[in-house]
């Protein structure tokens, strides 16, 4: 899919909808409208659609640094106090690594 | 070429107005070479008509002028073609190189590394049912051809589902089926894969990371091959899930069988896709009567070409617009093949070939093993587009025997890296000498036989000639 052959409205709406669908736990999908839609947003010249671009590129950044800061908590917490927590840390766990108390 | 037969057909059916639109400004000077020329089947037709109309340029031409103007038009481009051809070879070459590399990097970094995907586990698929750990040589043999042998009756059988489903118009059929196999592939096989990275890793990993981790994947994979995603993402997700269902080959088949299957398979290939009667060949004859696309979410495509429609002159020369809506009208999958298939009359034919397999301990998991044909997709650059460029298509299934091929070497080869090693030159050999031929006979052609052949070749020749040798050098260190 090459974004230059589309007319704006539906870039637009491609960069919409693949902000709406990141709403359903899915930063990476945000990560893909930042990394896609980033030059349409900031470096191209500007044209009508691309303040709303704008805001919809902002957002999906937004949410991206938001589940980084999630995931990058709990998974810190989870490795440095999977031992101590015993018997919920081996529930919690999809793999458990083995010779490592 | 395949396209040169598709402008026939254009221009037997409608008028290429809009075709012949950037061509004038050629025809002067290509009127007295395009005269001079005669070319093969397509060109024959071209050659006439260019030629009376040529000649005796006024009642002809006067007469019919839209009609006289397609051959001209489809001269002109068979010349660009021809030249274009020939100058973008070495390109598309590179441009199928690295997916093709990429995807038998990962296979033999995977196969290396998670001991899971050799380990015998004495799981089959119950498409392979016979055992390979018998007492005598030849009882081996035999189930292995017999094996074999099941798995190409299925294989045809499900060519032919395929080839008669197309064939009566049941495309909610074929979705559904194409969705189901990649939903199945991007979820089911990359949560195995992932589990047996992480083991092999030793790492803890808790059900939520890992849950939101399978599910971004997932869905993000399904969006990009199914509907509309940035072109670089679909071919990482193409190579990613070839590579997997390789690996799920490479671990349920046993030795001989899978040799076997590799020779069988290109057998089959050969036959189906250039016989007259072969399934794949009235797939795609059928294609191309309805001009329509053939299920582009299976293809990889080196770069996404974006032409203007040629087929319909009613109305004028289509944007891009038209083509994201056109998409949900035809329900075809993927962006990218898509908005190449649709252009110029339809298509690019491809062929696939699809077959279910069940997992034999687990539960009612499908897998899909889809062989499409390699093609060209030349075009002639048009109108506004002179800038695009054209990539070449391969078939996902290529890909899968490709990489099942060096894993298999990887991982059963006495010899590691030097079997490895050689069985990837032999397939990327046989790549060249594919597309080479692609650029001589200009249609749709088998991509797996000259590879898999030379990979065979080159695996048993350095698993038993040369691997000795370099050995018995090593050991008097005798360097030559």
């Amino acid at each position: 899919m090459n974004l230059e052959r589309l007319p704006n409205e539906e870039k637009l709406c491609l960069c919409r909808k693949y902000y709406l669908a990141g709403f359903a736990l899915l930063p990476f999908l945000w990560l893909v409208n930042v990394v896609w839609f980033f030059r349409e947003a900031f470096v191209k010249p500007a044209y009508t659609e691309q303040s709303q671009i704008k805001t919809y590129v902002k957002r999906s950044g937004m949410g991206l640094l938001f589940w980084v800061a999630v995931l990058t908590t709990w998974i810190t917490i989870f490795q440095h106090f999977r031992a101590e927590w015993g018997a919920m840390g081996d529930y919690l766990s999809f793999t458990i690594p083995l010779g490592i108390p | 070429m395949v396209n040169n037969i598709e402008m026939d057909v254009e221009s037997n059916m409608e008028q290429q107005v809009s075709g012949a639109a950037p061509e004038p400004a050629q025809q002067p000077q290509e009127a007295a070479v395009i005269r001079a020329r005669s070319r093969g089947s397509s060109g024959a037709e071209g050659g006439g008509d260019g030629g009376v109309g040529g000649n005796g340029s006024g009642p002809e031409q006067n007469g019919q002028p839209p009609t006289a103007r397609p051959p001209h038009v489809v001269e002109t481009d068979e010349d660009e073609d021809e030249e274009l051809t020939l100058k973008y070879g070495a390109k598309h070459v590179i441009m199928l190189f690295v997916p093709v590399t990429l995807c038998m990097v990962v296979v033999v970094a995977t196969i290396k590394s998670v001991s899971f995907y050799t380990q015998n586990d004495g799981q089959r698929l119950i498409y392979t049912p016979f055992p390979e750990d018998t007492d005598t040589v030849g009882q081996r043999a035999l189930n292995s051809i017999l094996n074999a042998t099941i798995m190409i009756t299925v294989i045809i059988v499900m060519t032919l589902v395929l080839v008669l489903l197309y064939k009566y118009r049941c495309y909610r059929v074929i979705q559904g089926w194409l969705f189901l196999s990649s939903l199945l592939l991007l979820f089911f096989f990359s949560y195995i894969y992932l589990k047996e990275v992480f083991k092999t890793y030793n790492v803890a990993i808790d059900y939520f990371t890992l849950a939101i981790m399978i599910w971004n994947f997932g869905v993000v994979g399904m969006m990009c091959i199914h509907w509309k995603g940035p072109l670089r993402l679909q071919q990482a997700y193409l190579i990613m899930i070839s590579a997997l269902m390789a690996l799920v080959f490479i671990k349920y088949l046993p030795e001989w069988t899978a040799w076997l299957i590799l020779a069988v398979i290109s057998v089959y290939d050969l036959l189906a896709v250039l016989c007259p009667k072969g399934p794949l060949r009235i797939l795609v004859e059928t294609a191309q009567e309805r001009n329509e696309p053939i299920f582009p979410a299976l293809i990889y495509s080196s770069t996404m070409v974006w032409l203007v429609n040629m087929a319909d002159t009613d109305r004028p020369k289509r944007n891009s617009t038209e083509v994201p809506q056109q998409e949900p009208q035809e329900a075809v999958a993927s962006p990218a093949p898509s908005g190449m298939l649709q252009d110029d009359g339809g298509f690019t034919p491809s062929w696939v070939n699809q077959q279910e397999h069940q997992l034999g301990t687990l539960q009612t998991t499908e897998d899909t093993r889809r062989e499409i044909q390699q093609l060209p997709s030349d075009r002639p650059p048009v109108d506004d587009d002179d800038d695009e460029e054209r990539g070449v298509k391969l078939g996902l299934g290529d890909f899968i025997f490709y990489s099942m091929l060096v894993g298999k070497a990887s991982a059963a080869a006495s010899g590691d890296w030097n079997t490895t090693l050689a069985c990837f030159v032999a397939i990327l050999i046989g790549l060249c000498l594919t597309l080479l031929l692609l650029a001589i006979f200009k249609k749709a052609l088998p991509a797996l036989p000259i590879s898999i052949f030379f990979g065979l070749v080159f695996y048993f020749a350095t698993d038993n000639l040369v691997r000795p040798f370099m050995d018995k050098l090593a050991l008097h260190q005798f360097y030559i």
